[in-house]
């Protein structure tokens, strides 16, 4: 061999150099294929801006929420379960990125990396996606909002499915308003923003439900703990404050009344280090996984917190955010003896022809994290709330558990109204949460939407 | 040793009975669907798979070889154009149906050529003044079509010279530094190659002078280990620097776009774009020949035909046709080590990687892993100077392992004689 022949190898570098190339092509191929193929200028789906054939969307109870017919999107004739249903459908467009449309948009074409489009071109027409929602709770939860702004999110917590998922303002697909303001404050403020998923609200008394999770937790002798309520309660220069005098209770009843003083005294006692450490596990500051998208983060940051911010943040106050379907998932928790099972709300993919490519099977979910025991003390105390504080009437046959919140937010607006919580029935097996913006008091706001959806699930 | 049990161990008829069928299948679909029977498609296709049963069997009577690996791949990738420009009309195959019988006919002439190196060293001026004539009578009368100035047209054809003068330039360059030589040889080839390199750029044809760029720099590489060589590259890179940005605004241009084609998905990404909304569109199996939309969009079946291939055939294709590609630069490697002639190696190893380098460049290119420089597909792409140019290349390589290894060789004895 002489020295050119050697040389001969500089091919050997190019051959890798192409294969290499050839491997990056086809992972990006097999990473963006569904992506690309969806594309609006792929002339396969799209003709004339319309969507050729995409699949159906059903309900869970058999309706369809939209097909295409003749190359146009077709929805719902029910106008109260279009509106309902916006947010976890989604507009053909892309608008609401956790919609159906958006994230299931390439099962919707048939894509697939194997077959590209060949779905459509050989049946004329893509998959057909199965939701996990029921079309009454639905309806009863847009109902009972009656055109308030907030969010209803109802989930089996054994299995994951979520029945009912609501945001509002909505708007009719059929009849979309043009030039709509989606800026804070106007009518259709956020209206593409799933509020359940996305939104951010102030919880309000909801997150005594962490404060008391780290005392069951973390505070001795718990069970003979009382604490006397004189309305007001001095942190350093400031004063926590109830809405009246409670007097002297026990832990469950300091629960029941959710009293601000008691619990600015236990957050006080365990500590911000603790209370922090305590919502971490709960899933604060985490994007949960709900189906293929993602939840958006609760926030609690104690960081800068003094003795008297503390004793606020304990009932939900300060600078605290909670994210609507967290506080469901946790409820769920709360619920399945310490598991939280990841929620969902597509349950099957079919093809034309009647090929099942996607079934949704349970998953746990590891960023909301609860003690057994602390679940079970929480059930107890939660289901006490219900008997003795909101009444069983209110949930008549229910058999509810649940924490009410009334959120202070802005100075000359009425506080969010918030009610989280689950059956105990065994044929029930549902989380919820409510939360109706500037409302006013959750008992008389968002316990009853809460209800109503119950209801219509039974 | 290693040879001979490896010309057994190739089955090259079963080969070529697989690659006839897979023809016979995709050339059929022409057949069942159509209403009336396409008579001059059938004459054709006909046409061609004679032409490559009858060249391999002649090629095996003549030469007693059984190693075919090259002509099958390459028998295989034009079939695969053959049917693209089919899927087009019956004008386009016909055309590209006698490009490939005039691709043979230039396969056939390199390989006699490159049988003897005294002949090959003779012939290695005129190929050059040739070469460079034909690239300065294209800058005279050249037409400029999609911005680029690279085409000239004869008798009704549009003609590429610069693809022609590809297999000139590997030939040039594997004659001209087969052993030693002086450095007024080596000044003599510095000046052929920026000259052409020179020319392309003023015809703006930007993919193809780096291709020969690419090329002139693996000569210099085989050859290099002593200083002039290394001179050769630097000079080379100097003036391909030189150019860049001297044609800034234009090549800069091109650049604009490359990874992000898709926010430019109607202008400079448009070509792009498509090629990867519609390779994603026909998935691994393809949608079906004639079924894609790929080819509603311009150089379809020229610069996009992978895109096409893939949509239309399937990606799994798409990938077979790639790796052999990888599989004639892997003969060209195995063969030009076992070689004793410094020349057909050398000639072997260029052409090699032109070729690998050109589909990379194409391939790449149209699915944004490159920046797009518009070069064709060899073998595959709508063309009948870039299938000639892809057959006379190919001969380069086949020469290394006919000729190569021969001892009686005169080449070969002068080479044992200088000794190492």
């Amino acid at each position: 061999m002489n020295y050119t022949t050697r040389r001969a190898y500089v091919v050997l570098a190019l051959i890798g150099g192409f294969f290499a190339g050839m491997i990056i092509m086809t992972f990006s191929l097999f990473k963006n294929g569904g992506h690309w193929a969806s594309n609006r200028v792929n002339a396969h789906l799209y003709s004339g801006g319309q969507i050729v054939n995409a699949g159906s969307v059903f309900t869970a109870d058999g309706e369809e929420l939209a097909k295409s017919f003749n190359g146009k999107r077709v929805y719902s004739k029910d106008r109260t379960l279009r509106l309902s249903s916006l947010h976890v459908l989604g507009d053909p467009v892309g608008f609401i990125a956790s919609g159906t449309h958006s994230l299931y948009r390439e099962e919707l074409f048939g894509y697939s990396f194997v077959n590209g489009i060949y779905t459509l071109k050989e049946y004329g027409k893509g998959n057909d996606v199965y939701l996990t929602i029921n079309s009454k709770a639905n309806k009863a939860a847009y109902n009972a909002l009656n055109g308030r702004k907030g969010a209803v999110g109802v989930y089996n917590f054994k299995t994951g499915e979520i029945i009912c998922a609501v945001s509002n303002p909505a708007y009719d697909l059929n009849n979309k308003p043009k030039d709509m303001k989606v800026e804070e404050g106007d009518t259709y403020e956020g209206v593409y923003l799933n509020r359940l998923f996305s939104g951010l609200y102030t919880p309000g008394s909801i997150f005594k439900t962490v404060t008391a999770a780290c005392a069951i937790e973390n505070t001795p002798a718990l069970s003979s703990w009382t604490f006397t309520c004189t309305g007001e309660y001095q942190v350093g220069q400031g004063l926590v404050k109830c809405p009246k005098k409670h007097g002297k209770m026990d832990f469950e009843k300091a629960l029941n009344n959710s009293c601000n003083c008691a619990f600015a005294q236990l957050a006080i006692d365990l500590g911000k280090e603790k209370l922090d450490l305590q919502a971490q596990s709960l899933g604060f500051g985490q994007a949960i996984k709900i189906d293929k998208t993602l939840s958006e983060k609760s926030i609690l940051n104690l960081d800068r917190a003094n003795g008297f911010d503390l004793a606020w943040a304990a009932s939900g106050q300060y600078t605290t955010l909670v994210n609507p379907a967290h506080m469901m998932i946790l409820m769920g928790a709360i619920a399945n003896g310490g598991q939280a099972v990841s929620p969902y709300f597509v349950e099957k993919i079919v093809t034309p022809n009647k090929i099942v490519i996607y079934r949704a099977t349970k998953a746990i979910e590891n960023s909301v994290n609860i003690k057994p025991e602390t679940a079970n003390e929480l059930a107890k105390l939660f289901r006490s709330n219900v008997i003795n504080e909101y009444g069983d009437s209110s949930f008549p046959k229910l058999q509810m558990c649940g924490k009410t919140g009334t959120a202070e937010v802005q100075k000359g607006k009425a506080p969010h109204a918030w009610f989280v919580g689950f059956s105990q029935r065994d044929d029930l097996p549902y989380a919820i949460v409510v939360v109706v913006e500037n409302a006013g008091s959750a008992i008389s706001n968002a316990v009853p939407v809460a209800n109503r959806v119950m209801q219509a699930l039974k | 040793m290693g040879k001979n049990r490896r010309e057994k161990s190739f089955r090259w008829i079963l080969v070529l009975v697989l690659v006839s069928a897979f023809q016979v299948l995709s050339f059929s679909r022409f057949f069942i669907k159509a209403s009336s029977f396409n008579l001059e498609l059938f004459y054709v296709f006909s046409a061609f798979m004679g032409l490559e049963w009858l060249y391999l069997i002649f090629h095996r009577l003549i030469s007693r070889r059984k190693d075919f690996q090259l002509e099958i791949i390459a028998f295989f990738l034009s079939g695969i154009g053959l049917v693209v420009c089919a899927s087009f009309n019956n004008d386009f195959a016909l055309k590209q149906a006698l490009a490939i019988g005039l691709g043979l006919l230039t396969h056939i002439g390199v390989l006699l050529i490159s049988k003897n190196t005294d002949i090959a060293m003779f012939l290695r001026v005129p190929a050059a003044v040739a070469s460079l004539g034909l690239l300065a009578f294209n800058l005279l009368v050249a037409k400029t079509k999609y911005g680029t100035l690279n085409w000239i047209e004869i008798a009704g054809f549009s003609v590429q010279p610069s693809e022609l003068v590809k297999v000139a330039f590997v030939f040039v360059g594997a004659v001209t530094l087969q052993k030693i030589q002086s450095t007024k040889s080596l000044t003599k080839y510095l000046i052929f190659s920026v000259t052409c390199i020179g020319a392309l750029f003023l015809m703006k044809d930007f993919g193809t002078a780096l291709i020969f760029f690419f090329t002139f720099v693996v000569i210099a590489f085989m050859r290099s280990g002593d200083v002039r060589s290394i001179f050769l590259v630097s000079t080379g890179a100097a003036l391909g620097g030189g150019m860049v940005l001297y044609f800034k605004p234009y090549v800069v241009r091109r650049f604009a776009t490359y990874r992000h084609i898709w926010e430019n998905m109607d202008t400079g990404g448009y070509q792009q774009t498509r090629v990867l909304i519609y390779m994603a569109s026909g998935g691994l199996f393809g949608l079906g020949i004639g079924e894609g939309k790929l080819r509603n969009v311009y150089a379809a079946s020229t610069d996009l035909v992978f895109g096409l291939v893939c949509e239309e055939f399937g990606l799994l294709l798409g990938l077979f046709i790639l790796t052999a590609y990888g599989l004639i630069a892997l003969y060209a490697l195995i063969a030009a080590n076992r070689a004793a002639s410094t020349f057909y190696s050398m000639a072997a190893v260029c052409a090699a990687s032109m070729i690998l380098f050109q589909v990379s460049l194409n391939v790449f290119g149209i699915t944004d892993l490159l920046p797009l420089t518009g070069v064709t597909l060899p073998f595959i792409s709508r063309g009948g100077t870039s299938m000639i140019s892809s057959w006379g290349l190919l001969a380069l390589i086949r020469a290394v392992g006919l000729f190569g290894n021969s001892a009686t060789h005169p080449a070969n004895k002068r080479l044992e004689g200088e000794g190492q």
